[in-house]
């Protein structure tokens, strides 16, 4: 709670700090650049794939195999010369082998931990609408900013605003800056097919599914399960930032974010299985013995910076660097480096090397490791410890003069990735990624 | 862990006083390449990571919200 009053301090100064020197701006009248000069329209688009043989919807053993496909429209609108309208529209659609088994009973086959099953679960479609307006002051050395955010699934909805005050000093060479955001978000919770005959009120094992299947292993089956009586998740963050040019050809930054989660961290639908309870089986799958869960809140922090040199004319160099930890007992340490090469004013290609390494969450156990005795457990790969590598390559085009035109939209760029993910477990993913930017006539 | 943190960034503060650069002499700095935050095609690999890593915060991507869950 400390830190967080010294925070909501800092972050008043800065509020006061900015007021004043408004007033102070606004009695000079300089000649001022249009933040945006022109509407500007970009299209982002993305294919993304998976697999892995630990899904935490199968208890740590199953398939991982997702994929994805994200469409974006960015449009930003400058409103005067000072104040710039963004508004971003995005659909995301997935097919999941893994969520498919929240049911596994509905594919018409065998179930199976290994197998996709085609039932409603397989696959879902994520939206989000959000609008972000800032404003400069005259001499451009003020930026503040809001933005409101609404993103929906079919088992969850999030409600998210915020916003960002960032003053720039010594002719623009420093910049700090503070933001905050809030993030309410509700679960419509969904949980593994064979937990819901126990349910409150529920009739057990007297359901269909176990009656039409013959359960092996342990007949008497007796899952732990109660459903959630809270469904809600809220975050909350605040961050800084401090931006300096280091010299002619080098600037970095840094930045320390602060995010307070709380309500339901769990996912419902995340089954564990105990290592002291027998285990039952419908056909080849496993039936769960509880669904993951997790303490109601979780306090995080991130504390990166960047360091980004420009060599020559032909290559710059982008560093990063993050250290995390959480208050679940995970650090990590991420540290990435792209190395953009100009091969002509029109053509530049971005080869990069990411690594990535976590420890495991204090509450994470393999498949069939957690014993129900123990108050919070998740077999949840994501919170295991692994390390990871990533290695890209991309390439963009670049016209200022913008001469291929779509209506009214002149194209001054496209830009396009591909990135292979490796982890030290099983799991592995592929995404290439496509950047359309469009200026308005 | 705090302390740390505030020593780097009084540290990273004194560079302040390092240069000031005029406006003409930042035409390298004004590189699109040498913009301090990822470019807009890397925003759904950063939210990939997001998903499927523990770590969050610090790049200027998201840093709540949002099941990630699949």
């Amino acid at each position: 709670m400390k830190i967080f009053k010294s925070i909501g301090f800092i972050v008043t100064l800065l509020l006061v700090a900015s007021v004043y020197a408004q007033q102070d701006q606004d009695a000079v009248k300089t000649y001022k650049k249009r933040v945006l000069e022109t509407t500007e329209v970009d299209f982002l688009t993305s294919y993304y794939s998976q697999d892995g043989d630990n899904a935490a919807v199968s208890g740590g053993l199953g398939t991982e195999e997702l994929t994805d496909f994200t469409s974006t429209f960015i449009v930003s609108i400058p409103l005067n010369d000072d104040d710039v309208l963004t508004i971003d529209a995005g659909v995301s659609a997935y097919t999941s082998a893994s969520s498919s088994n929240v049911d596994p009973f509905d594919g018409g086959q065998p179930a199976d931990p290994f197998v996709a099953s085609s039932g409603a679960s397989s696959s879902d479609t994520w939206t989000n609408l959000s609008g972000s307006y800032s404003h400069s002051s005259d001499d451009r050395n003020t930026i503040v900013s809001g933005k409101l955010s609404v993103s929906s699934e079919y088992d969850y909805f999030s409600l998210g605003f915020g916003g960002g005050l960032s003053k720039l000093y010594n002719e623009k060479n420093t910049e700090v800056s503070v933001n905050a955001n809030v993030y309410l978000d509700t679960w419509n919770s969904i949980y593994p097919s064979e937990l819901r005959p126990f349910a409150s009120g529920a009739n057990g094992l007297a359901n269909g599914l176990f009656t039409n299947n013959t359960i092996t292993g342990n007949t008497n089956y007796s899952p732990v399960f109660n459903e959630f009586s809270d469904e809600t998740r809220n975050s909350y963050s605040v961050g800084f930032g401090f931006s300096q040019i280091l010299s002619k050809n080098l600037q970095g930054t840094l930045a320390l974010d602060f995010i307070q989660q709380q309500g339901l961290l769990s996912t419902p639908f995340q089954r564990v299985y105990f290592a002291d309870v027998a285990d039952s089986f419908i056909d080849n799958f496993q039936l769960a013995d509880a669904i993951e869960q997790l303490p109601d809140s979780r306090f995080k922090v991130a504390a990166g910076g960047r360091l980004n040199w420009y060599v020559n004319e032909t290559v710059v160099v982008r560093s990063f660097y993050r250290y995390y930890y959480d208050d679940w007992g995970i650090s990590s340490h991420t540290a990435s480096v792209e190395v953009p090469i100009k091969l002509s004013n029109k053509f530049t290609i971005y080869p990069s090397y990411r690594y990535y390494q976590q420890t495991a969450a204090d509450y994470f156990y393999g498949h069939e490791e957690a014993l129900s005795t123990d108050i919070y457990y998740t077999s949840d790969y994501d919170l295991s410890e692994y390390s990871s590598n990533q290695y890209g390559v991309g390439a963009s085009y670049t016209d200022i003069f913008t001469k291929a035109h779509i209506w009214k939209l002149g194209l001054k760029s496209i830009d396009l990735k591909f990135y292979q993910y490796e982890r030290d477990t099983t799991f592995s993913s592929s995404i290439i990624t496509a950047g359309f930017n469009f200026v308005f006539d | 862990m705090i302390k740390k943190i505030l020593i780097i960034a009084v540290i990273a503060c004194s560079f302040g006083s390092c240069t000031v650069l005029k406006e003409y002499e930042k035409i390298n700095i004004n590189d699109p390449d040498m913009v301090l935050q990822d470019k807009k095609v890397d925003r759904n690999v950063t939210t990939m990571h997001s998903y499927r890593e523990a770590a969050a915060g610090a790049n200027g991507g998201k840093t709540g919200g949002g099941c990630g869950c699949n």
